[in-house]
């Protein structure tokens, strides 16, 4: 018994890390030449098939497996930081007063241990393709900005990345610089009258 | 016979015969790592959990989109819903979560109802991390793998209060070696594919990788006029790390390598908590080593096969 589930516990960790790395090594700047890409997303699409990720959602196999893989902590591979560094993403928020004063804001939270999980949700919604998720996020975070300035009429919140030099540059004095990606404008004026 | 060899040779890795040690330290260090976990986010903890129109992100759509991976997902969203029906507000609900894991931890660090508190802290602490995924990183995973083999592990062990004040019988050693067999193979595959990841990217080999790492916001607890000293030393850096992630299943079994390679593992993690901020996620890592690696290396004393027969006597 002991065995049996030693035999399929590990196999799913194997499956999940092979996986992982396949996606890896097709879809990140690596050693390998780019020819090799579709070898690794065949080899990604065969690790997938034992873990049940292309029967149909609602199936109880593909269900039940997703569950143990996070209910043992192991639905993820462990390719942190690789094999690059990403990008670092930031969030600003432009608020805009009905006297026509324009105000900055970034995302606020209580501690630093909440600032790095804040870090790892705007790599999530720079990262994120289905745009209307996308934008709900950053909705859902500017929202969050206007409850502490409820005098604003709208928000427009720009998510960039953050270009850091490297060494080299850093020695010959070149400076961080920020790039726009994405920019939403949020109107708040109707949520202020309803407010009150 | 060939096969019976085999068999026999499975049976003695899988099955050694070990002490309680590493379960204790495994316990301990988890309970330590829930409880720092819900002292750093007691201020942003209804920020991280609570719904619609209230939180950061709400959990509602963090919840839906965890959900729509598989419907039996634990997540905050259960409890409220339970405690909705007793007539709770959701304030008291997500505080009420926060006490139980605080409870839970404390009952696991002092080892009283161990079995119980793991179960309890596993749950819990996976629906949190579930109801704030989107703000999840490594450490929420390394802190399920250890809470899931903690509460599967045969507890109570000997340093526990359930062992001391109520007499519970210590588990017999073969299953303790075959948990703890569990965990070291876990960590060996962790380091290997994290540094078989991290070695095909040029980055952590001409030490790029190293310095975006330390300058990266909120990373940059170094200012980087103090690193940009040590800039030769970077690709040196880099490439340790690729060398003892990848080495790790290769020399954390011997016993000639294993001080050293057990000593670097940590030391990187270390150096990692001081030097990014990443109290957390070193603490983690520095408890799953320990437990896995650690009792061995520092002088415990392996069971005999004589010794156990007089202990299951």
């Amino acid at each position: 018994m002991r065995v049996a589930f030693f035999a399929v516990h590990f196999s799913f960790i194997l499956l999940v890390c092979l996986r992982d790395t396949f996606s890896v090594l097709a879809e990140s700047a690596t050693f390998f030449p780019r020819s090799l890409d579709r070898y690794w997303r065949a080899g990604q699409a065969i690790t997938s098939v034992p873990l049940g990720e292309t029967l149909s959602v609602d199936n109880p196999i593909r269900q039940g497996i997703a569950a143990y893989l996070r209910g043992a902590g192991i639905e993820a591979g462990y390719g942190y930081f690789a094999p690059n560094v990403p990008d670092n993403y930031k969030i600003v928020f432009e608020l805009h007063y009905p006297d026509g004063r324009t105000d900055y804001e970034l995302p606020r939270v209580g501690g630093a241990a909440t600032g790095l999980r804040l870090s790892s949700l705007l790599d999530r919604i720079a990262e994120e393709t289905y745009e209307p998720l996308r934008a709900t996020f950053v909705r859902m975070l500017a929202y969050s900005i206007w409850q502490d300035h409820q005098d604003a009429m709208s928000i427009r919140a720009v998510v960039g990345y953050v270009e850091l030099p490297d060494p080299d540059e850093f020695e010959r004095g070149q400076k961080e610089s920020y790039h726009a990606l994405f920019a939403y404008d949020f109107d708040f004026s109707k949520a202020k009258s309803l407010g009150r | 016979m060939q096969s019976r060899k085999l068999r026999c040779k499975l049976q003695c890795f899988l099955f050694p015969s070990e002490t309680d040690h590493w379960l204790t330290l495994l316990r301990i260090g988890l309970a330590l790592q829930i409880l720092l976990y819900c002292l750093s986010l007691r201020s942003d903890w209804f920020q991280l959990f609570a719904g619609e129109g209230h939180g950061l992100i709400s959990s509602d759509l963090t919840e839906a989109i965890v959900s729509a991976e598989t419907v039996f997902t634990p997540r905050v969203g259960w409890i409220v819903v339970a405690g909705n029906y007793l007539g709770l507000d959701q304030d008291s609900i997500l505080w009420f979560v926060w006490g139980c894991l605080v409870c839970g931890a404390l009952c696991l660090l002092a080892g009283i109802l161990s079995r119980s508190a793991a179960v309890l802290v596993w749950f819990l602490h996976l629906c949190t991390a579930n109801s704030a995924a989107l703000f999840s990183y490594g450490v929420d995973n390394f802190t399920s793998i250890g809470l899931f083999y903690l509460m599967l592990a045969p507890l109570p062990d000997q340093w526990s209060l359930d062992a001391r004040i109520r007499h519970a019988t210590p588990k017999d050693h073969r299953a303790q070696g075959f948990h703890r067999r569990i965990l070291q193979m876990h960590m060996c595959l962790i380091y290997f594919f994290g540094g078989i990841a991290k070695s095909v990217g040029v980055g952590w080999w001409n030490g790029t990788s190293l310095w975006r790492a330390l300058t990266r916001p909120p990373l940059n607890v170094i200012p980087p006029d103090f690193l940009i000293v040590g800039k030769n030393v970077l690709p040196v850096l880099g490439i340790l790390v690729c060398i003892a992630e990848t080495g790790y299943p290769f020399f954390i079994w011997p016993t000639k390598s294993r001080p050293v390679w057990f000593t670097f593992i940590i030391g990187m993690h270390v150096a990692i908590g001081i030097a990014m901020g990443m109290y957390l996620f070193a603490l983690i890592m520095v408890v799953l080593n320990t437990a896995a690696f650690g009792p061995g290396l520092i002088g415990a004393k392996k069971v005999t096969l004589k010794e156990q027969a007089i202990v299951s006597r």
